[in-house]
C-alpha cells in the first residue's frame, strides 16, 4: 500500500533541520543559559534577570527601548493614518507615485539612513551649519546624538512601513457607509469617529505591534549613529557577545529573553488583532 | 458481470462515518449518476473510486481487477472536476497531451488523438489558447476532453456543471451525453440536481447520509420513490401519513407514508368519475412555476400541492371550491 | 461636490508633505555625494570624484560581489527547502501546514539583533561546520527570510489550487512527485520569484547579522559602507546612493515581474 512508503518524509528534513538548528535550538539554548550563573558554573539562578531589572544601565536600556519603540510607532501610525486616508481618497496618478515612493524608501534604513541624518543634523551637518549661520537655534543645536535624534530616525523608517500596512485596511471602508452616515445627517468627522476608526481599529493595533517589534529589535541605525554610547536593549544585548568590553554570555542571554518576551507580546497582539479572512466583517 | 463493483465500502473522516457499507455495481457502457444533497457522500465515493481518497474498509473492482490499493495514476480512470483544474501554464493542446505524453505515446498519435478530442468538444481553433483566456463553459469542455483523450476505462464527472451558468449547462449536458454515446464510455456522474440526473442517466443511485437510498432508472426513481427521503428529494412529492389520507379519501389506510406527485391530481369544477378517489377542496394559493401552475389546496384541513399545465391565466381562482381526483396507483406507499 | 473637492485638495497636500519628508534625506544624500563642500544653503564645487574613486576601488566591488553571493545562496537554499517541505504538506499532510507556519513565524519574534546573538552564543565555539562563520551566516539569513519565502510560496500554492491540480495530474497518470514538481512548481515560479526578490532586498540591506556573526572578517557592501563612514562623508554618500540604486533595481525587478504576472493571469 502506497502510504506505507514514507520516504517522502525526507523532503521535510532540510527544512526541519534548518529550523531546529538555527531557530529553535538557539532560542532554547539562550533561554536555558539565561538561568545559569555568570561564568558558566553549572546551576540555576535568577541573578541575571535581577541584574537587568535593578542595574541602572539596564533599566535605562529597557526604558529607552520601550520609549523609542512606543513613540516612534505612535508617531508613525498617526502619519500613516493621514497618508493612508489620503490615498483612500485620492485615486489618480499621485496615488501610484506615492505608493512607489513608499515602497522605495522602505528600503532606506539602517546604516545609510543614520548617515543621511548625520549629514543633515550631525555636528557638521548641513542643517546644523545653516542653523548656526543664520541663527536658527533649534537647527544649530539639534540633539541628533541622543534618544531624541534616534527617535527621529526611527520615525522615518516607521512611516513607509506603517503606511504600506494601513493602506489595504482602508480598502475595507466602503463608500456606502459614508453615504449612509451622510443620509443619517452625519458629516465626515462623525463618520470617522463612529464608523471609520472603530472598523480600522484592529488593523491599527495590529500595525502598531508590527511597528513596535520592528523598532524594538532595530540595531543598525542606532549603532551607526552612536556605537555603544546609548543605552538601548539591542545595543546592550549585542555588546555582551561581540566587541571590546568583557563578554557576559549568560547575562546577555537574559537580555535576549527579555527582548523575546516583548516581541512575543507584540506578535500575540498582532495575531489577535489582524483582520482575519471571513471574520466578522 | 459488473464492470465496476464496489463492495461494502466504508469511509471515516476521524469519527465521521461518511460512507456506510456501500454496495454498488455498474454495467459496462452505462451512464450512472450518483445523486444526492451536498454532504451525502456521493463525491467522496467518486473520489474513492478515483483513488484520491483511501477507503477505510471494503473492496473496489474494476474490469475484473482489484484496484482497492492501486495508485490513482495506475487505475486508468479519467476524471472531470467541478473547478475544471486545468493546468494554467499549458495551452489547451498541452493540457490534452499531458496524459498521453506520460504514456510515452509517439507524437503523431498524440496529435491525432488531441485533434479528435478537441473536435468532439467543439473547441477547434482554440488549441493554442491558455485556459485563462477561455470562458467557464469552454474550460469545462477542455477538462472533459482532457478526461476522455486518455481513453480511460471509466470517466468520473464530479459535479462538472455546477460552476457553469444555466444556459451553458444545457448544451454541455447534451455534449457529455453525446460523447458518452459515441465512445461507449462507462461514466459515473455526480450531481445534486435531480433534473440533471433525470435527463442524463441510464441509472440513478440516490444517496442519503452515506447510504444508497434507492437505485433505478430515472423513470423508476421518479415514479416509484422507495422512501420519504427519495420522494422529497425527487419531484416535489406530497408526502402524507395515513391520517391525512383518511381525511382525504374517507377510507381507512394502513399506517405508513404515502407519496403523491403534484401533477397526478386531476382538478375540475365538474364531477370527476374517472379517478379512484374524488375529493372536494378549496384553493388557498396559486403560483406559476414555469410551464405549470402550482395550486395549494385545502381538503378537510389537509394541504396538498397540485400542478396543472399553465394553459390560461385563470383556470381556477383562490377561494374556488372544486373537485380533486387521484388514482390509487399514483398514491405510492413508502 | 464642493466637499469632495476640498477633501481631494487636503489629500493631495497630505501626500505631498509626506513625500517631501520621505525624499528629503535621500535627496540630501545624493546632493552631498556630488559636491565638494556643503556648509551653507547651497552646496559648492560639483564633482563626480566620489563616484569615479568608488568605481575604481576593487575593495568596493569585491564587497558588492560578496553581498550578492551572501544574498543569493541563502535565498536559493531557503526556497528549495520550503518548496520541499510544502511538497510534503500539499501532497501528503495538509494538516502539517500549521506546524510549518508556526516555524516560519518564529523568526518575527527573534528578528533584528536577537537571532544572530543567539546563534553566535550557541555555535561560536562549536566544531566545524557549525563553528564556521560562513555556515552560521548563511543559515541565519535563511531563517530570517523564512517568513517571506514561506508566505510567498504558500500564497501562490493556494492561488493556483495546488491540491486540485495535483489530483488532476494524478488522474492523467502522473505520480504525485511528478505532479508537484512538473505541474505545480512551473505554475508558481513567477510568483515565488517576486517574494524571493523582496527577501533579497532584506539580506542586501542587512548590517546587524553580518556585523554580529562575521565582524570585519567578511566585508559586505554594508560593512564597507560602515568602514567608509569613518573616512569620508562624500564617499559614504556615494556608496549609499549606489547601494540604494541596486536595491531599487531589485525591487523594481520584482515589481515588474509582479505586473507581468498579473497581466498573464488576466489574459
Amino acid at each position: 500500500m502506497r502510504s506505507k512508503r514514507k520516504t517522502y518524509i525526507l523532503a521535510l528534513a532540510p527544512f526541519l533541520l534548518l529550523c531546529f538548528l538555527f531557530e529553535i535550538i538557539p532560542v532554547i539554548y539562550t533561554v536555558v543559559r539565561s538561568f545559569i550563573p555568570e561564568g558558566g558554573t553549572p546551576g540555576f539562578t535568577l541573578e541575571n534577570y535581577i541584574n537587568i531589572f535593578t542595574g541602572k544601565l539596564y533599566q535605562r536600556a529597557i526604558a529607552n527601548s520601550l520609549l523609542i519603540s512606543v513613540l516612534s510607532s505612535v508617531i508613525g501610525l498617526v502619519v500613516a493614518f493621514v497618508g493612508a486616508k489620503a490615498v483612500h481618497e485620492e485615486k489618480g496618478r499621485l496615488k501610484t507615485v506615492f505608493m512607489s515612493i513608499l515602497n522605495m524608501v522602505s528600503n532606506f534604513s539602517g546604516v545609510p539612513l543614520a548617515f543621511a541624518y548625520i549629514i543633515m543634523f550631525g555636528n557638521i551637518g548641513v542643517m546644523t551649519m545653516v542653523g548656526a549661520n543664520y541663527g536658527i537655534g533649534f537647527l544649530a543645536d539639534f540633539p541628533l546624538y541622543s534618544v531624541w535624534g534616534l527617535l527621529m530616525i526611527y520615525v522615518y523608517f516607521q512611516i513607509p512601513l506603517s503606511t504600506l500596512l494601513l493602506i489595504p485596511a482602508f480598502d475595507s471602508i466602503r463608500k456606502e457607509w459614508k453615504e449612509a452616515v451622510a443620509l443619517l445627517g452625519g458629516g465626515p468627522a462623525v463618520f470617522w469617529r463612529k464608523v471609520g476608526i472603530p472598523v480600522l481599529f484592529p488593523s491599527i493595533l495590529g500595525t502598531f505591534s508590527v511597528l513596535f517589534a520592528n523598532a524594538l529589535a532595530a540595531y543598525a541605525s542606532a549603532y551607526a549613529l552612536l556605537m555603544n554610547n546609548i543605552s538601548l536593549l539591542p545595543i546592550r544585548l549585542s555588546e555582551q557577545f561581540v566587541g571590546d568590553i568583557i563578554q557576559r554570555p549568560e547575562f546577555g542571554s537574559a537580555i535576549a529573553v527579555v527582548m523575546i518576551v516583548f516581541m512575543v507580546l507584540a506578535i500575540a497582539v498582532q495575531n489577535k488583532m489582524m483582520p482575519k479572512k471571513g471574520g466578522k466583517r | 458481470m459488473a464492470y465496476i463493483e464496489l463492495k461494502k465500502i466504508d469511509k471515516f473522516y476521524g469519527d465521521n462515518h461518511v460512507l456506510k457499507g456501500i454496495d454498488l455495481k455498474i454495467k459496462k457502457g452505462d451512464f450512472v449518476t450518483l445523486l444526492g444533497p451536498s454532504g451525502c457522500g456521493k463525491s467522496t465515493l467518486l473520489r474513492c473510486l478515483a483513488g484520491l481518497e483511501q477507503i477505510s474498509d471494503g473492496q473496489i473492482m474494476l474490469d475484473g481487477k482489484d484496484i482497492t490499493n492501486e495508485d490513482p495514476k495506475d487505475r486508468k480512470i479519467g476524471m472531470v472536476f467541478q473547478q475544471y483544474s486545468l493546468f494554467p501554464n499549458m495551452t489547451v493542446e498541452e493540457n490534452l497531451s499531458f496524459g498521453l505524453k506520460l504514456q510515452k505515446m509517439d507524437s503523431s498519435e498524440i496529435h491525432r488523438r488531441v485533434k479528435d478530442a478537441i473536435e468532439m468538444v467543439e473547441l477547434s481553433g482554440k488549441e493554442k489558447e491558455y485556459p485563462g483566456s477561455l470562458s467557464g463553459g469552454q474550460q469545462q469542455r477542455v477538462a472533459l476532453a482532457r478526461g476522455i483523450v486518455i481513453r480511460p476505462k471509466v470517466l468520473l464527472l464530479d459535479e462538472p456543471l455546477s460552476a457553469v451558468d444555466a444556459k451553458l449547462r444545457k448544451s454541455l449536458q447534451t455534449n457529455i451525453r453525446m460523447i458518452h454515446k459515441e465512445l461507449g464510455l462507462t461514466s459515473v456522474f455526480v450531481t445534486h440536481d435531480q433534473d440533471e440526473a433525470m435527463v442524463m442517466s441510464d441509472v440513478i443511485h440516490l444517496f442519503h447520509d452515506g447510504r444508497i437510498e434507492q437505485s433505478g432508472s430515472p423513470v423508476e426513481v421518479y415514479t416509484k420513490p422507495a422512501t420519504s427521503f427519495a420522494a422529497g428529494f425527487i419531484g416535489n412529492y406530497n408526502i402524507l401519513d395515513s391520517c391525512d389520507m383518511e381525511r382525504l379519501t374517507g377510507k381507512e389506510w394502513p399506517s405508513g407514508r404515502i407519496a403523491i406527485r403534484p401533477e397526478t391530481f386531476f382538478l375540475s369544477k365538474n364531477e370527476i368519475t374517472t379517478e379512484d378517489y374524488c375529493m372536494r377542496g378549496t384553493i388557498t394559493d396559486s403560483l406559476p412555476r414555469g410551464n405549470v401552475l402550482r395550486y395549494t389546496i385545502s381538503i378537510n384541513d389537509v394541504e396538498i400541492y397540485a400542478d396543472v399545465l399553465f394553459r390560461s391565466i385563470s383556470m381556477f381562482d383562490i377561494g374556488d371550491r372544486l373537485n380533486i381526483g387521484v388514482s390509487d396507483h399514483n398514491c405510492v406507499r413508502l | 461636490m464642493n466637499v469632495e473637492k476640498k477633501q481631494n485638495t487636503g489629500a493631495k497636500i497630505a501626500i505631498g508633505v509626506i513625500i517631501v519628508y520621505l525624499l528629503l534625506p535621500l535627496a540630501m544624500t545624493m546632493i552631498y555625494s556630488l559636491f565638494r563642500e556643503w556648509i551653507d544653503i547651497m552646496p559648492t564645487g560639483f564633482t563626480l570624484n566620489a563616484y569615479t574613486e568608488l568605481f575604481t576601488d576593487t575593495l568596493f566591488w569585491k564587497a558588492v560581489g560578496r553581498t550578492i553571493v551572501i544574498s543569493v545562496v541563502p535565498i536559493v537554499l531557503c526556497t528549495v527547502f520550503v518548496l520541499l517541505a510544502m511538497y510534503v504538506v500539499v501532497v501528503y499532510h495538509p494538516d502539517w501546514n500549521k506546524m510549518i507556519q508556526i516555524l516560519c513565524t518564529v523568526p518575527y519574534a527573534i528578528q533584528g539583533v536577537i537571532l544572530p546573538t543567539c546563534v553566535l552564543s550557541l555555535y561560536s565555539s562549536a566544531p566545524e561546520p557549525f563553528g564556521n562563520r560562513m555556515f552560521m551566516l548563511v543559515s541565519t539569513y535563511m531563517v530570517v527570510i523564512l517568513p517571506y519565502v514561506y508566505q510567498g510560496i504558500r500564497n501562490n500554492l493556494n492561488g493556483i489550487g495546488a491540491a486540485r491540480l495535483i489530483e488532476a495530474a494524478q488522474m492523467l497518470g502522473a505520480s504525485r512527485f511528478y505532479a508537484f514538481f512538473r505541474v505545480v512548481i512551473p505554475n508558481i515560479m513567477g510568483g515565488v520569484t517576486i517574494s524571493v526578490m523582496l527577501a533579497m532586498a532584506i539580506v542586501f540591506g542587512d548590517f546587524v547579522i553580518i556585523n554580529t556573526l562575521a565582524g570585519g572578517h567578511f566585508m559586505t557592501a554594508q560593512m564597507y559602507l560602515y568602514d567608509v563612514m569613518k573616512k569620508s562623508g562624500q564617499r559614504t554618500c556615494a556608496v549609499i546612493v549606489l547601494l540604494f540604486l541596486v536595491t531599487l533595481i531589485i525591487s523594481a525587478g520584482a515589481f515588474f515581474l509582479q505586473s507581468r504576472e498579473k497581466d498573464r493571469k488576466d489574459r
